[in-house]
């Protein structure tokens, strides 16, 4: 006869710390960058944004392999080549696309498999939950958006001629001059698609959605304000990544007038204006829509 | 005296011109108990308020001791709630998922993967805790829902229709983890319109309908009828034409005779008239009320 005994190891209530509200965020948080970078779920979800990261890189790298060719980056800017504000343009639609995916894939999936009634119970209010969402968008987009900027200044700062620690202390502008022209691309793509993906539930939808509003109407609403009627002009405020590209421009006093609202005569504060608009409007559309959610 | 789980006063909820719930008013005491009622009775209605996840149109609710409408998330600290409908992301795992949803409570990160392990051990998932729930059947999804509510050790457990779309076997299974829980020392209220299950499981019953409250109590408080039935061996009519001429209430259905009773006296009274008449009994004794004959008779639906 055996002496093992089965044991039923039952139910224990937990005892232990609770972390509070603000851990819960970071939990929201954290686990929202790891759905947008497909991290703990099937292969096939960490193809797309793990390419679209991978590919803003390799333009970085392709830029400091450039520099080194030309020796420096006054030499090869004097050559044509892009510097920091035309390395925003270089990877501009990869981002687009990269950001495309992640609002939606941070709300649609938890709305259309009814995750929202699960963590709804748990003791955390729909700010707690939507500022958790926004950190995780936050932090993604300045990593597509920043990444490579940052490769390409510690790439440039290696190959300067005047030395690596010369170099960075020699351009601290461009700190200030990239993270704000990242942060007029983040607030107008957060705002147009925390509207987006307040509503439509699937993400490629939901990208797609975004995709056509930013540009194809902002081609449209560039053609029309070009129209000879009067507050024609007005519509060119409706062609929304071109507000972001402007106030680059401005940021990095370079005047190229190829954006509509440039065309349309409104200065750049204008833009400023417009994306601080689009990104509140748009974080209130979604807390008001949560609201009746949760 | 024992402290009330959930409090409930006068509670009436509105959603535009339908009324959920009307001005319902209620005490649970610690244990298992039953919410039992139609569909659209409003239960899910009224587990959603004691969340605080709806707001009251009139009336107030405590649970554990907060007040829903204005601490929600003090309530929501020590309540899990199991919802009825489709719950789980498709593209996590079990462990992944449970022990998420362990963090969003507040439990660290490390305990919360060791408690997602031990709850999908209790709930008979150890096995399958590192698949993707969307190739999870119904009884496992229903098990992982039931094992995300508990996680994080609440006082009280809300389950939505637990046993909703499981089989036979499924069913039995739930029931009997339910049953468990309330051996743990969680107190737990399950919404169910299958009463035979809140009967097998729980000690306490809640029942609405239509919104409005028609019982709250213990279980062992029903069957208070002090009707007998008697089952005969043949022609039941001559006795219950003597018991007529006695003053008693007799109805008859086939075989069986129903007699509204006062005390154990009538008893003495149908051996008698049996005997008088010659009529066999085959079986008698206080009739049982199931849970669903006094559901319909408190709703006002007897014999429907």
């Amino acid at each position: 006869m055996t002496d093992a005994v089965i044991y039923d190891r039952g139910y224990r209530a937990y005892d232990g710390e609770l972390l509070g509200r603000r851990a819960t965020r970071g939990a929201i948080a954290k686990d929202g960058i790891r759905r947008i970078l497909g991290i703990r779920r099937k292969a096939r979800r960490k193809v797309l944004p793990w390419a679209l990261l991978s590919i803003g890189l390799l333009m970085a790298a392709v830029l400091v392999g450039q520099l080194f060719i030309f020796g420096s980056l006054a030499g090869a800017v004097a050559e044509g080549l892009p510097s920091y504000a035309e390395l925003f343009d270089l990877y501009s639609r990869i981002a687009l696309l990269f950001l495309a995916i992640t609002i939606p894939e941070l709300l649609g999936p938890d709305r259309a498999q009814g995750v929202t009634s699960v963590y709804f119970s748990r003791p955390m209010s729909v700010a707690d939950y939507l500022g958790a969402k926004a950190t995780a968008y936050l932090v993604m987009a300045a990593s597509i958006y920043l990444v490579p900027q940052l490769a390409f200044h510690l790439g440039a700062a290696a190959l300067a001629d005047e030395g690596f620690l010369a170099h960075l202390t020699g351009n601290l502008d461009v700190l200030w001059r990239v993270g704000a022209s990242a942060l007029g691309f983040i607030l107008i793509h957060g705002g147009v698609l925390a509207i987006v993906g307040a509503y439509v539930d699937r993400t490629s939808f939901a990208a797609a959605t975004f995709l056509g509003v930013l540009l194809a109407g902002g081609n449209l609403a560039g053609v029309i304000s070009q129209a000879p009627f009067t507050g024609a002009r007005y519509a060119s405020l409706l062609a929304l990544d071109d507000h972001a590209r402007y106030v680059r421009d401005w940021i990095f006093d370079r005047d190229l007038g190829a954006y509509w609202p440039e065309r349309a005569g409104f200065d750049p504060w204008v833009s400023v204006v417009v994306i601080g608009f689009v990104a509140v409007a748009g974080s209130a559309w979604v807390y008001r829509r949560y609201r009746r959610l949760a | 005296m024992t402290e009330q789980i959930v409090s409930v006063d006068a509670l009436t909820h509105r959603f535009g011109d339908v009324v959920a719930l009307r001005a319902v008013t209620l005490e649970i005491a610690p244990g298992v108990t039953g919410l039992v009622g139609a569909n659209g009775a409003g239960k899910t209605t009224l587990l959603r308020s004691l969340l605080g996840l709806v707001h009251a149109t009139e009336g107030s609710i405590r649970v554990m001791g907060h007040d829903a409408s204005t601490d929600p998330i003090a309530v929501r600290a020590v309540v899990g709630y199991m919802p009825e409908g489709a719950c789980l992301p498709k593209d996590q795992t079990a462990a992944d998922f449970v022990g998420f949803t362990a963090e969003m409570a507040g439990v660290p990160p490390k305990d919360a993967r060791r408690r997602a392990s031990e709850t999908l051990f209790l709930v008979g998932l150890e096995e399958e805790r590192f698949r993707y729930l969307g190739d999870f059947s119904t009884g496992m999804q229903q098990r992982v829902k039931l094992a995300q509510s508990i996680v994080h050790g609440p006082k009280l457990v809300l389950l939505d229709e637990p046993a909703s779309g499981l089989d036979p076997a499924g069913r039995e299974q739930m029931l009997a983890l339910i049953r468990r829980l309330g051996g743990f020392g969680i107190n737990v209220i399950v919404s169910s319109h299958v009463l035979s299950d809140i009967e097998e499981t729980c000690q306490s019953v809640v029942m609405l309908d239509a919104g409005r409250l028609i019982r709250s109590g213990p279980m062992d408080e029903r069957g208070t009828s002090k009707a007998v039935t008697v089952e005969v061996v043949g022609d039941p009519a001559p006795l219950a034409a003597m018991l007529t001429g006695s003053g008693l209430e007799v109805a008859a259905v086939g075989p069986v005779l129903t007699i509204e009773a006062v005390d154990d006296a009538v008893f003495d009274l149908i051996i008698d008239a049996a005997a008088s008449t010659g009529t066999g009994i085959f079986r008698m004794g206080r009739a049982v009320i199931t849970l669903e004959q006094e559901f319909l008779l408190q709703a006002g639906r007897p014999g429907t």
